[in-house]
């Protein structure tokens, strides 16, 4: 199949807070493709839309207008759903129910017959390392525990999309390294994976492709290495930096960190480091080093989040 | 089938998980004791069923009183006991998970209806049974009467259940559910009285209330049935039945709707 695995168009959500309070735009005519086989991070500060996204294309919310289709079915469809792994954010999984039950009840509904669900119940137990805990409630298990039963339980059905909601949240340090190295296992198997994170040094670790969010509009997509590399930054050691200087680096350059007797700035174009250079010799700094510096996700995620405007949902009255 | 099958299950499991069941199997024993145990059918120390100072019409009166008022209770216990259900099943965290799978909404929603109404029902009968035995050992009889009876209640149960499921997939809230079937099912009692105070009304409102007699359920009366099915004499009046029967599909169905048109 050629289609990609997850499509949206143009597709914008509101909200409105009460019966006559003001509407809050959650997606503002997101559009993106997330192609097969791809690991890709959905990034934003809290209220960016990311969630809502997600349950928009697992059915839990309507779409306001646009269209969307994941595994080349229109998001309505239900049909669009049936090779379709979830793991929610905040999931609260019926804490009466045993690991085992609540597999074999959400196996079920994904459509599993019983002899399907326990083929697969043994093999992803032991892989979230929980086959211990089979036989004991859900209401018993930390944190951790139900986010490791909860990735089971999306894998369930051998998805080739799987939709992850912070998956690492409330999970320790091993279990985290678990987790990512099951996604890279998942992502080597060439299945779909959309990770919704805010953890941005798991999402550079295990994505290939990432997008940004922000007031419910997308501002960036593309691939992780493009995105660090497409912001040259330099650090530059002085002697004699004074405030004047500094003044002027201010106003001919947007990105400036200013510390003692260094400055780093970002650069839209790695050749504006001899503008710099250049300002700063004309006034009298002594350059003493010039250091490119490798920006993390985290960098060009603050950066870019500070361009398009802090973080949170666009209100209108 | 292995979808309702996935929900039923979880229904008998979450039904089970809470501390009404013991209610309902309290409720039950406590019953069975007092028909079995208790000499209370003893009047100046003779057994009044074995001695035949009562005749065989004022025991089936008894009997038919006895599962009237237990049915009564152990629906209100059931009542009490499922309308956390639906808002449980919708809560934030859950239902985005169960949305998730390659299911209809309506479908989704009707199957979980349906099986917690089939767990409830099955519940009643299991209790029904423990106290049919008991009776028909202290009676020496063993007479199938009270199996109509047992399917009005059944019928009663649905319509109850109908409000407190619509209340909870609307409002979320299993309190809000128990209120609003207790303001229906006083207003239900209130209007089938409502002849009474006509003289003092005009016709105006005469026809309201008649109107809002014909459309609420009649579960009063259609308790009212389970002698003279328990009697083998049919419906005492067969229109309170479908006309509950109706609105309880009314309300599920607009339930249905309002879950899938709404965000979750």
């Amino acid at each position: 199949m050629t289609d990609p695995a997850i499509e949206v168009n143009q597709l914008s959500k509101d909200f409105r807070l009460g019966w006559h309070g003001s509407v809050v735009h959650a997606l503002v005519e997101v559009s993106l493709n997330v192609p097969r086989g791809q690991i890709f991070g959905l990034l934003g500060p809290n209220g960016a839309g990311k969630t809502t996204l997600v349950k928009i294309l697992l059915g839990s919310l309507y779409p306001g207008t646009g269209t969307a289709a994941v595994n080349g079915h229109d998001i309505r469809n239900p049909s669009a759903r049936r090779r379709v792994g979830f793991l929610p954010e905040n999931h609260r999984f019926p804490p009466y129910q045993t690991a085992e039950q609540m597999l074999y009840c959400f196996g079920g509904l994904a459509g599993l017959s019983r002899s399907e669900v326990k083929s697969n119940i043994e093999r992803l137990l032991a892989m979230v390392d929980m086959v211990k805990w089979r036989r004991t409630r859900i209401r018993k298990f930390s944190k951790g525990m139900a986010q490791r039963l909860g990735l089971a339980q999306a894998l369930l059905n051998d998805p080739e999309i799987i939709f992850l909601d912070e998956p690492t949240d409330g999970v320790d340090p091993i279990g985290r390294r678990e987790i990512r190295d099951i996604l890279k296992e998942l992502g080597r198997q060439g299945k779909t994976i959309f990770l919704n994170s805010h953890l941005l040094a798991e999402v550079e670790s295990v994505c290939d492709h990432v997008a940004i969010l922000n007031k419910g509009r997308l501002i960036k997509t593309g691939p992780v290495a493009g995105l660090i590399a497409s912001r040259p930054s330099y650090e530059v050691e002085t002697t004699g930096l004074k405030p004047e200087v500094i003044e002027k680096v201010r106003a001919g350059f947007e990105q400036v960190t200013v510390g003692e007797k260094r400055l780093t700035v970002v650069f839209d174009e790695a050749v504006k480091i001899n503008e710099l250079v250049d300002l700063l010799r004309q006034n009298g700094v002594v350059l003493v080093a010039v250091t490119p510096v490798r920006l993390s996700l985290e960098d060009s995620f603050m950066q870019l989040i500070k361009e398009s405007g802090e973080g949170g949902r666009d209100e209108q009255v | 089938m292995n979808r309702f099958s996935s929900i039923l299950a979880d229904s008998v499991l979450e039904i089970s998980s809470r501390w009404v069941i013991y209610l309902y199997l309290a409720v039950t024993l406590v019953a069975a004791f007092f028909l079995a145990v208790l000499p209370s059918f003893t009047i100046e120390g003779e057994d009044i069923f074995e001695s035949g100072m009562i005749s065989p019409d004022m025991i089936g009166m008894f009997v038919v009183y006895f599962y009237s008022g237990y049915w009564g209770f152990f629906i209100l216990l059931m009542i009490f006991g499922s309308a956390w259900l639906v808002p449980s099943y919708l809560g934030r965290g859950r239902i985005e998970l169960t949305l998730s799978k390659p299911v209809r909404r309506m479908s989704l929603l009707g199957m979980k209806f349906v099986s917690v109404f089939l767990v409830k029902a099955v519940l009643l009968s299991l209790s029904t049974v423990v106290i049919w035995v008991v009776l028909s050992i202290r009676l020496g009889s063993f007479s199938l009467n009270f199996v109509p009876g047992l399917a009005m209640a059944w019928l009663v149960f649905l319509v109850v259940y109908a409000i407190v499921f619509s209340i909870g997939v609307v409002s979320r809230s299993g309190a809000l559910a128990i209120m609003g079937y207790l303001v229906i099912s006083i207003a239900a009692k209130l209007l089938a009285g409502r002849e009474l105070v006509y003289q003092f009304l005009g016709k105006s409102w005469q026809i309201i209330l008649d109107t809002i007699y014909h459309i609420v359920p009649k579960m009063g009366q259609m308790e009212d049935s389970y002698g003279t099915l328990m009697a083998g004499e049919g419906f005492a009046d067969f229109y309170p039945v479908w006309s509950s029967l109706l609105f309880a599909a009314v309300v599920v169905m607009g339930a249905l709707l309002v879950f899938n048109r709404r965000d979750w």
